[in-house]
C-alpha cells in the first residue's frame, strides 16, 4: 500500500532548492509524480506531489529536509491526500478567458477583482501582477464554465471598472493562443 | 498561462491600437436565381441572400463580443450581376440593383458587393447593357457596389470596353453630383480581380467558388506603426543602429498576430453558421480614423513627404513584409492581401495631396509594388472621359505586365477643381482634388478601341 502526499515548499531562493527537496524525497524512497514551482521577489515557493511506501509519514518527511544543511530557512508543509487525486486534465476549459485590469495602484485592487469572480462563480486559475510606477497591472486567466449568461457577467465588469476605477477588459483565451502560439 | 507581457501587448493591439477585424464578407451564389422574368429573379435573389445571410450578422457581433476584438464591417458579395442576368435590357438591371438593396436592408449589412462585369477577353450584349445602367443603379441603391474587370495578364486590357468607362465614370459621377460624385465611389475598375476579395468596392463571388463562403479581412496599419515606434525607440540608444531587414522582420511578425486574429474570427463564425471558410486577405486598409494610416508608416519608415523619393522602395519593402507574416499566419490567404494607398480613406495621404507633396504619377509608381491601385482619388469634375480611361489604361498595364492586381477608383467631383476638397464621411474619407496633369491630351490613343494583346510571358500552356 503507498500513500500519495501534497507537499509545498517554501525558501530565499538559492541554487539547490530542487536538489535538496527532491533528495530527501528520494532517499525515503519516494516516488516524485509531478512539480510546480515559482519565484517571487527573492523567493521561491514550489508545489509536489509524491507517492511514499506506507511507512512513510509526512512527519519523517518533514524531519527528513529538517536535517538538510541549509543556508536558508525551508518552510514546508507536508500532507498525506486520500483518495489519490484523479489525473487532471491539461486542456483548458472551452470558455477560458483571460481579464486584464489596469489602474492606479491601492491597497485591495486583488482582493476586489477575486471577490468578483466568486461572486459570478468564475474560477481563477491563474494569476500575475506587475507594478510599473504608479499602475498596478493584473492579468487573470479565468474559467467560466460555470457562468450561465456572459453578456451579464461583461455588464457586471462594466459597472464594477467604473466604479473602481480601472481598466479592465475580457477577452476569450483563443485569441491570445492564436496571437502568440504557432500551431493554430 | 501565457507570459503577461504577451497578453498585455495582445490586448494593447484591440485597445489602442486599432486593431479589428476590418470585415466578415459572406460570398453567395446567385446563378440559379436567374428566372425567365425579372420580377421573379430579383425575388429569387432576396430570398436567396435572406436565407443564407439570416443569421450572419448576428453571429458576427456574437463572435466579436466572446473573442473581445471588433468586427467593424459585415458585408456580402455576390456573383456578378452580369451573369446572374444574363439577356436582361438596361432597365432590369436597375431593378436587380434595387433588389440587392432590398435584400441587404433586411439581413442589416452595410454594403454588398457584386454588381459586376467580366469582360477582360470581350463584351456580351448583357454586358454592354450592365454598363448601360451603372449610372442609374448607383444612384438609385445605397448599399450596392460595383466593379469590372477589363484587363488580365492571360487575356491582354478589352479596350472597347475601356473607352465606354470613362464617360461611365463621369456619368455615375454627376448622377449624383448631390453627393459629391459619390456614385463613384462605388465603382472600381479591375486587371486580375481576384474572385475572393473580401474589401468593397470591388468584393464579387468568383464563379470558381463554393455556393456560400466567408472571407475576412483583417487590417492594423495603426498596430503596424505603433510596434515600429516602439522598436524604433528602444533601439535609439544602442551602438549598433536599427538596420532595414531588422525592421522588415517587425513588420512581418506584428502581421502575424493581426492575420491570426482575422483568422480565429473567420473561423469561429464558419463554424457556427456551417459555411466553409474562405480566405483570409491580410491587407493593411486604413481609415480616415486618426492612427489608423498607412501613410502614417510610410512617415515612420523614413520619408518626411508621402510621395517623396524613397515612398516606392518603402512601400515596396512594407508590402512584401505583410505578405510574408501573413502567409504563415493563415491556413489560406487570398483577396488582395497587401498595404492598400486609398488616398481618400487614408488621412496622412489626403494630406499629402494637399500639401502637393503627392501627386497621381508618384500614386501610379506606387501601386506597382503594392495592392489595390489609383484607389479613392478625387479629380477635378472637368476631366474628360477619355482622359480617365487613359488613366485607367495605364493602370491596366501595370497589373497585366507584372502579373498582379491593379484597380482604378476614381471619383471625378462635378463643380469642383483643383483647390477645393471633398468629404463623403465615415469610412469613406475626405480629401483635396488631385491635379492631373495633360488633361484632354489622350483621345486619338482611346479612339483605337480593340484589345491590347495579352503580354509575352502570359503563354504558360
Amino acid at each position: 500500500m503507498s500513500r500519495e502526499m501534497i507537499i509545498s515548499v517554501m525558501s530565499k531562493d538559492r541554487t539547490g532548492i530542487v536538489a535538496d527537496i527532491t533528495g530527501a524525497i528520494y532517499e525515503l524512497g519516494g516516488d516524485l509524480a509531478d512539480l510546480n514551482q515559482s519565484t517571487l521577489g527573492g523567493y521561491l515557493t514550489m508545489i509536489l506531489f509524491a507517492t511514499f511506501d506506507e511507512g512513510v509519514s509526512p512527519a519523517m518527511l518533514r524531519e527528513k529536509i529538517d536535517a538538510i544543511d541549509s543556508p536558508t530557512t525551508l518552510d514546508v508543509v507536508a500532507r498525506e491526500i486520500t483518495p489519490a487525486p484523479s489525473s487532471e486534465d491539461s486542456e483548458l476549459p472551452r470558455k477560458t478567458y483571460i481579464m486584464t485590469t489596469q489602474g492606479l495602484n491601492r491597497k485591495g485592487l486583488v482582493y476586489g477583482i477575486s471577490s468578483f469572480c466568486f461572486r459570478h462563480d468564475i474560477n481563477i486559475l491563474d494569476l500575475a501582477t506587475t507594478i510599473m510606477g504608479d499602475t498596478y497591472t493584473m492579468v487573470l486567466q479565468l474559467d467560466l464554465s460555470r457562468v450561465e449568461s456572459i453578456a451579464e457577467v461583461r455588464s457586471a465588469l462594466d459597472i464594477y471598472a467604473h466604479e473602481e476605477e480601472l481598466q479592465v477588459v475580457l477577452q476569450h483565451h483563443d485569441l491570445f493562443k492564436v496571437t502568440n502560439e504557432i500551431p493554430f | 498561462m501565457l507570459r503577461s507581457d504577451q497578453i498585455l501587448a495582445t490586448v494593447e493591439m484591440i485597445q489602442k491600437e486599432n486593431l479589428d477585424v476590418r470585415t466578415v464578407t459572406m460570398g453567395i451564389n446567385l446563378l440559379d436565381c436567374r428566372a425567365s422574368s425579372i420580377g421573379q429573379t430579383c425575388r429569387n435573389i432576396e430570398e436567396r441572400i435572406s436565407e443564407r445571410a439570416g443569421k450572419f450578422v448576428e453571429t458576427c457581433n456574437f463572435v466579436s463580443r466572446k473573442l473581445g476584438i471588433p468586427v467593424v464591417n459585415k458585408r456580402i458579395s455576390i456573383t456578378p450581376i452580369s451573369l446572374v442576368g444574363a439577356g436582361f435590357n438596361r432597365d432590369d438591371f436597375v431593378a436587380l440593383a434595387k433588389s440587392l438593396d432590398r435584400a441587404a436592408a433586411v439581413v442589416e449589412v452595410d454594403i454588398l458587393g457584386g454588381f459586376s462585369a467580366q469582360v477582360e477577353k470581350g463584351m456580351t450584349r448583357t454586358d454592354r447593357e450592365y454598363i448601360h445602367s451603372l449610372p442609374e443603379a448607383l444612384r438609385e441603391s445605397k448599399t450596392v457596389c460595383a466593379s469590372i474587370n477589363i484587363a488580365s495578364s492571360q487575356k491582354g486590357i478589352n479596350m472597347d470596353a475601356l473607352a465606354m468607362l470613362g464617360p461611365t465614370i463621369k456619368d455615375i459621377a454627376e448622377q449624383t453630383a448631390d453627393q459629391g460624385g459619390f456614385g463613384a465611389a462605388k465603382f472600381v475598375v479591375f486587371c486580375n480581380q481576384p474572385g475572393d476579395n473580401p474589401f468593397m468596392a470591388g468584393a464579387i463571388h468568383g464563379v470558381e467558388e463554393a455556393d456560400t463562403v466567408l472571407n475576412v479581412g483583417v487590417s492594423g496599419p495603426g498596430v503596424i506603426a505603433r510596434s515600429l515606434e516602439k522598436l524604433i525607440t528602444s533601439r535609439q540608444s544602442d551602438e549598433i543602429g536599427l538596420k532595414l531587414d531588422e525592421i522588415a522582420e517587425q513588420i512581418k511578425q506584428t502581421t502575424f498576430r493581426v492575420t491570426r486574429c482575422g483568422e480565429l474570427v473567420g473561423r469561429q463564425v464558419s463554424d457556427i453558421l456551417g459555411v466553409s471558410f474562405g480566405v483570409v486577405d491580410l491587407s493593411l486598409a486604413p481609415t480616415p480614423t486618426v492612427g489608423d494610416s498607412v501613410g502614417e508608416i510610410l512617415h515612420i519608415l523614413g520619408v518626411d513627404a508621402i510621395g517623396a523619393p524613397g515612398s516606392t522602395a518603402i512601400l515596396a519593402m512594407l508590402n512584401d513584409a505583410v505578405k510574408k507574416g501573413g502567409i504563415f499566419a493563415s491556413k489560406t490567404v487570398g483577396g488582395l492581401s497587401g498595404a492598400f494607398i486609398p488616398v481618400m480613406e487614408d488621412s496622412v495621404l489626403a494630406e499629402a495631396v494637399g500639401k502637393g507633396h503627392l501627386c497621381l504619377e508618384k500614386l501610379e509608381a506606387m501601386t506597382c509594388v503594392c495592392s489595390v491601385g489609383i484607389d479613392m482619388v478625387a479629380i477635378p469634375g472637368s476631366v474628360d472621359g477619355d482622359t480617365i480611361s487613359a488613366i485607367i489604361a495605364d493602370e491596366m498595364a501595370l497589373g497585366m505586365v507584372n502579373n498582379k492586381t491593379t484597380a482604378v477608383r476614381l471619383i471625378p467631383v462635378p463643380g469642383k477643381e483643383v483647390g477645393d476638397s471633398i468629404s463623403f464621411g465615415g469610412l469613406f474619407g475626405a480629401s483635396p482634388i488631385m491635379p492631373v496633369r495633360n488633361v484632354g491630351k489622350s483621345s486619338r490613343f482611346i479612339g483605337w478601341g480593340g484589345r491590347i494583346p495579352a503580354p509575352v510571358h502570359s503563354f504558360k500552356n
